[in-house]
């Protein structure tokens, strides 16, 4: 995962990469089928409760993230700072996979009436926003790419990724797999679907002057 | 002991062990979710026997393999156990138990088997990850001189035990030297039926148990039940406030027979349990009451125990910990005049955890014990590596 590991090897790509100022931008779309079943976190056993624990709402772990493995020189182009949410809710973070560019800062808005401590150890990001409450929102700046793992200290079965990556050529497929990367300028590209915390299958494609390529994903 | 029975339980709990959540399986119509902890500790000998909560049973000093299982057959329905080896012991199952709700939309609860104990809360949390420190409550864990198959003949009998609850040894009943009961096991839970209720900020639990807070059972062997009960109040977001109380017979039958005439007697107790916990703290305390009827002595015999715990988180997986902790005893009447019937003992225990992973958390701990009579100072380092899924 290059893209996600360093601006090291994005800076070269781009160097050997870098495309014609003048060509017209394509885009990559397509749909990511995922084959395999899921996985579906449950609460650890509640051996020690005096009562069934409430059942967190199922995550939606169908959604992956489409990226470029190695970014074009227009990447770098667009540094707006933006604003993103992952919401927790019936025990769950909505979505489970949030793909963000560095920069970005996430909110952790809390909607249940129980506490939640939202927390990472991932070398990209390490952080830990202490317990609050409903109604309660707290944030954390995400300016190194990598994959971070996210999760509640109270709810062991509460997690999510946020994927942080130093381009703005990603996209999240919507619920029927679907997704499309816009603004892609002519050249060769490795394209990466990532679902579930695992790269599942990368693909070769080259995209022409001004050309939509579809490029469908079957990932296991 | 069983070696070879608690390495097949060590091999189950790693097989499925690389799970960051647990995931469930699916046999048929029943859905199957598995939990495992790891944890092992240790410490130097503990020459006063301060931490030991049963014969050779030493939190600081421990390698304790456990596997979780809960069967839910639909929305009312679920099978619960935990099996435990301890030091590599012959595994044993610790709970084992039937939860049925009867309306999927309401959170009563009914469970029956051996059942986690209402009352109080540190019971409820002894797992490692609950804990941030390596030792437990002395009211949790701390061994009187009191015995429930054994009874010392006079007042200054049991005074001359002070502060030797680890193994005792008594003229009335069972005639091998065992070690006498705490306040409130820990270690085992009780055997019998529960019915909880919660609200959005009320919580209500009562049981029906084999044994007592002392002696929890899964065999009756006194003929006796405990009846325990506890209510809590959340007034807002964070803030728990439990109260308990449980009486129950505790006497078993070999030192009843041995008394003439056989005389019952019951273990009450009552309990008050406070958290609250925001942003980066948590701050913890309980208190526990108990009473115990004596049948070869002219008083009851009292005893409370206190604490109070906090944990501050310092740094993403990083924490400091400690817990002011006390058992005392109420006076009886020996030759020589009034004393505590066993000896006050309080403990300090400071410490420090680091999450290497989100499922691995590293301990260490510096712990301060007192005694009022006895072996009556020892302090400890100790360490503890925890791994659960």
């Amino acid at each position: 995962m290059v893209v996600l590991r360093g601006a090291g090897a994005l800076l070269l790509a781009l160097l050997v990469s870098a495309p014609s100022a003048r060509a017209a931008l394509g885009s990559i779309r397509g749909r990511v089928q995922v084959v395999r079943e899921p996985s579906a976190a449950a609460p650890r056993p509640s051996v020690a409760a005096l009562g069934a624990p409430r059942a967190p709402d199922a995550q939606d772990r169908r959604r992956s993230v489409v990226y470029l493995e190695v970014a074009p020189q227009r990447a770098f182009e667009d540094d707006n700072p933006a604003r993103a949410s992952l919401d927790q809710r019936n025990e769950s973070f909505v979505p489970y996979v949030l793909a963000v560019r560095a920069g970005t800062t996430v909110d952790f808005p809390n909607s249940d009436r129980t506490y939640h401590n939202v927390f990472s150890l991932s070398k990209a990001k390490r952080f830990d926003l202490g317990r609050y409450g409903r109604g309660r929102s707290k944030s954390v700046r995400f300016d190194q790419p990598g994959v971070v793992r996210v999760f509640c200290d109270i709810h062991s079965h509460m997690s999510a990724f946020v994927l942080v990556f130093a381009h703005r050529y990603f996209a999240t497929t919507d619920p029927e797999g679907r997704y499309r990367i816009d603004g892609v300028p002519p050249g060769t590209y490795t394209v990466v679907a990532w679902n579930d915390g695992q790269e599942r299958e990368t693909r070769s494609v080259r995209v022409g002057d001004g050309e939509a390529v579809e490029l469908d994903f079957s990932v296991r | 002991m069983s070696r070879p029975r608690a390495l097949v339980l060590l091999s189950l709990l790693l097989a499925p062990g690389s799970l960051e959540a647990a995931e469930p399986i699916r046999l048929g119509g029943l859905r199957l979710v598995l939990g495992g902890e790891m944890s092992g500790s240790a410490a130097e000998t503990d020459r006063g026997f301060f931490n030991d909560s049963g014969y050779e049973r030493n939190p600081l000093r421990l390698f304790r393999l456990s596997l979780t299982a809960e069967v839910r057959a639909g929305d009312h329905v679920a099978a619960l156990t935990e099996v435990r080896s301890e030091n590599l012991n012959t595994p044993r199952a610790y709970a084992l138990y039937l939860r049925v709700r009867p309306w999927a939309d309401e959170e009563l609860d009914i469970q029956a088997g051996l059942i986690p104990p209402v009352f109080g809360s540190y019971g409820r949390r002894r797992y490692g990850a609950d804990n941030p420190l390596i030792g437990e409550p002395l009211a949790y864990q701390y061994l009187t001189t009191l015995r429930a198959d054994a009874f010392p003949a006079s007042e200054d009998e049991l005074l001359y035990w002070r502060g030797r609850g680890w193994l005792v040894d008594y003229p009335i009943g069972a005639t091998a030297p065992a070690p006498g009961l705490p306040l409130v096991s820990s270690v085992e839970w009780d055997a019998g039926v529960q019915v909880r209720w919660a609200g959005e900020r009320f919580e209500a639990a009562a049981a029906l148990t084999q044994g007592t807070l002392s002696r929890p059972r899964v065999e009756d062997d006194n003929e006796g039940k405990q009846f325990s009960t506890r209510v809590a109040v959340r007034p807002l977001v964070g803030l728990v406030v439990g109260a308990s109380a449980a009486t129950g017979d505790y006497v078993a039958d070999q030192a009843v027979d041995a008394l003439a005439p056989p005389v019952e007697g019951r273990q009450r107790a009552l309990g008050l349990d406070v958290e609250y916990s925001a942003g980066y703290a948590l701050v913890r305390a309980e208190a526990v009451w108990s009473r115990w009827d004596a049948p070869t002595l002219r008083d009851d015999l009292e005893a409370d125990g206190y604490m109070v715990e906090a944990r501050y988180k310092l740094l993403p997986g990083f924490y400091v910990a400690a817990r002011f902790d006390h058992v005392g005893f109420g006076d009886i009447a020996g030759s020589q005049g009034r004393a505590a019937w066993d000896a006050p003992t309080t403990r300090f225990e400071g410490g420090i955890g680091f999450s290497l992973r989100r499922n691995l958390l590293l301990k260490a701990s510096w712990q301060r014990n007192e005694r009022a009579d006895g072996f009556r100072r020892q302090d400890f380092v100790a360490g503890q590596v925890l791994w659960w899924y």
